[in-house]
């Protein structure tokens, strides 16, 4: 008996050994997880190489043909030291253009983000809402954001203001979308035992639909924010006389036929996307260590 | 884990759900602890007048008028203070939806369901009902201890007068002290659903319904969870509905089973089961055991119609 009695208790341990070890997210006791594979064992080290060889060298190869490219065509596309010695040359106008564009996008995304999702939570909450304004959104969504910015430069002037709008209106959509999709999608069973308990409205938003709506949201930012970059390099476009923003330098540089600023300012905004991807992702990974992950739509 | 456990047989189910029977914040057998939650004096009459669950009546039909088909038609039942009645039958006999009814989760057409005296949306109010869904449905990003206080933490008004458990030594009692900072994903399937069973036990409700909580778990951790519920429950007696589709299971833990046919939805017949408690794995083997386990799959056999029979055969082919 004692036997059997200790086999099942390894059973168990096992078990929950089995259970820790997938979910390698998971943390141990009550602390957050840090990012996995920080401390990866010596053995496995090799697989770290597999990770980032890859994409290295297909940057690599891209690099030399980009160069091979430039060589040959020399009024069509710069060389990548062209590109380089420009930014080495003026880092500070790249700088203080770049930070102009990382204010647009940071003010019109937050104002997008929020508004989308309070929107999404009052449709969540009251279906007749729903049904009332999303024609509304759907009509701004399809009407090209192009074609919005040149009108709201007219009416906002050359400022801030139309930037911000631009940004905040593509930012807008699929965080609506995408967080009213997460408040819905809430387990039936959990919601069961909540309603059972009488829990009121907000006590089911606080403790269930706002938090189990977090992959989806984070799903919906990884959409929405590269598209704020978007937003706000094409709002600058417009506004010829704003001359602020990575934005303006690639329309104005690209006029005088300016190839490695032009080039320079884009491989900016592409870092500029980069980082807020990045940032996204740490946020992400501090915030919704207890998701899988492939329950969210990418 | 208490010493005092006298069968090796006993012991073993203790290991997987240890108790301490003699717990200083233990509450009293049923009586009082229905008569603590209620929330007016009148409703603490009410609740010594006509305690436990009363189903008078019940009826509800699904689709539209042309198209309705009746899934419970005209049940009666009471189940009595601390009394543990398992309900069983072919699929489509409307035993989940009949649970959705006294949860408050579904409107009856027509009948009446009361709690302790109080209909279902005054019992809910109350706090009076708890829920064991079918799955654990756990929040995967709070701990243990944060999902069994949840009852706690909402509708608080229901709260006043009623005899909390100390969340920490239930979860200790259910042989999950290890574990109450945990999140979910760290446990076995198992050890899920023992949390969400000390989630419905931790508010001290009058009645506990419970739909299939083991359904999920392969056949040996079902059975451990089975008399780790059933010794927790021995000690600790609720009113219980419990929805199943297992045989033993419901021998092994029920004063009486409810056979329930489909088409319409309706009670077939009212099993009692006169084992004697406190129960243990031992009493598998026994004839009375047995004899039982005879009748009630001949009545679950009689109750299926031809058609259902395959539909049913993996409920009731459980073997032992």
């Amino acid at each position: 008996m004692t036997e059997v009695r200790v086999r099942g208790a390894q059973l168990t341990a096992t078990e929950a050994t089995a259970t820790v070890g997938t979910a390698s997210a998971v943390p141990s006791g009550r602390r957050k997880p840090r990012h996995p594979g920080r401390h990866v064992p010596a053995s496995r080290r090799w697989y770290k190489w597999r990770i980032w060889l890859p994409p290295a060298v297909t940057f690599v190869i891209v690099a030399v043909v980009w160069q091979l490219l430039a060589l040959a065509n020399p009024y069509v596309i710069p060389t990548i030291d062209a590109i380089v010695a420009s930014l080495l040359r003026d880092p500070q106008m790249y700088w203080v253009n770049m930070l102009v564009t990382l204010q647009e996008v940071v003010i019109g995304a937050t104002a997008g983000i929020l508004v989308g999702f309070l929107i999404a939570v009052v449709m969540a909450e009251f279906e007749i809402m729903e049904r009332a304004v999303m024609p509304l959104f759907v009509v701004i969504m399809v009407t090209p954001i192009v074609a919005i910015a040149p009108a709201l430069v007219v009416a906002f002037g050359f400022g801030m203001m139309p930037k911000y709008i631009v940004t905040a209106l593509v930012v807008f959509f699929p965080m609506l979308v995408n967080s009213l999709a997460g408040l819905r999608d809430v387990d039936q069973r959990t919601l069961d035992v909540m309603r059972t308990l009488h829990a009121s409205r907000w006590e089911i938003f606080r403790d269930l639909r706002f938090p189990g709506s977090m992959p989806f949201v984070f799903a919906g930012l990884r959409v929405a924010l590269p598209l704020a970059i978007v937003g706000a390099a094409v709002a600058e476009f417009v506004a010829a006389g704003q001359q602020a923003g990575l934005g303006s330098l690639v329309t104005i540089a690209a006029a005088q036929a300016n190839l490695p600023v032009t080039w320079a300012s884009i491989v900016l905004l592409c870092v500029l996307g980069v980082l807020i991807v990045s940032f996204l992702a740490l946020v992400r990974n501090r915030v919704l260590w207890w998701s899988d992950g492939e329950t969210v739509a990418r | 884990m208490p010493a005092q456990q006298q069968h090796d047989q006993q012991r073993l189910a203790h290991e997987a759900m240890p108790l301490d029977e003699g717990g200083p914040t233990r509450a009293p057998l049923a009586g009082a602890g229905a008569g603590s939650q209620a929330a007016t004096e009148a409703a603490v009459q009410a609740a010594a007048r006509t305690g436990g669950v009363r189903i008078s009546n019940v009826s509800k039909s699904f689709g539209t008028d042309e198209s309705r088909t009746l899934v419970l038609d005209g049940i009666d039942l009471s189940v009595g203070m601390g009394e543990f009645v398992s309900v069983i039958g072919p699929s489509g006999c409307g035993k989940s939806t009949l649970l959705k009814v006294i949860a408050g989760l579904t409107d009856a057409d027509g009948g009446e369901v009361t709690v302790d005296g109080n209909p279902v949306s005054a019992a809910t109010k109350n706090k009076m009902i708890g829920l064991v869904p079918q799955s654990p449905a756990l929040m995967p990003w709070r701990t243990v201890l944060d999902n069994v206080t949840l009852p706690m933490s909402v509708n608080r008004g229901a709260n006043g007068g009623r005899s909390m458990r100390d969340p920490v030594e239930l979860l200790e009692s259910f042989g999950l002290g290890h574990a109450i900072d945990k999140y979910p994903a760290q446990l076995s399937g198992g050890m899920q659903q023992r949390v969400a069973i000390a989630r419905a036990f931790v508010f001290d409700p009058s009645v506990l319904l419970m739909d299939e909580p083991f359904s999920a778990l392969d056949e040996m951790n079902r059975d451990q969870q089975r008399m780790g519920l059933l010794d927790f429950w021995q000690s600790n007696r609720k009113a219980v509905i419990f929805i199943t589709h297992s045989v033993p299971e419901a021998i092994m833990l029920s004063d009486r089973i409810v056979v329930m046919a489909a088409h319409p939805g309706r009670i077939a017949e009212i099993i009692d089961v006169d084992l004697p408690r406190p129960r243990s794995v031992d009493d598998y083997a026994t004839d009375e055991f047995r004899d039982l386990e005879g009748i009630v799959r001949a009545k679950l056999r009689a109750v299926m119609e031809p058609g259902a029979a395959d539909a049913a055969a993996g409920g009731t082919g459980e073997t032992r």
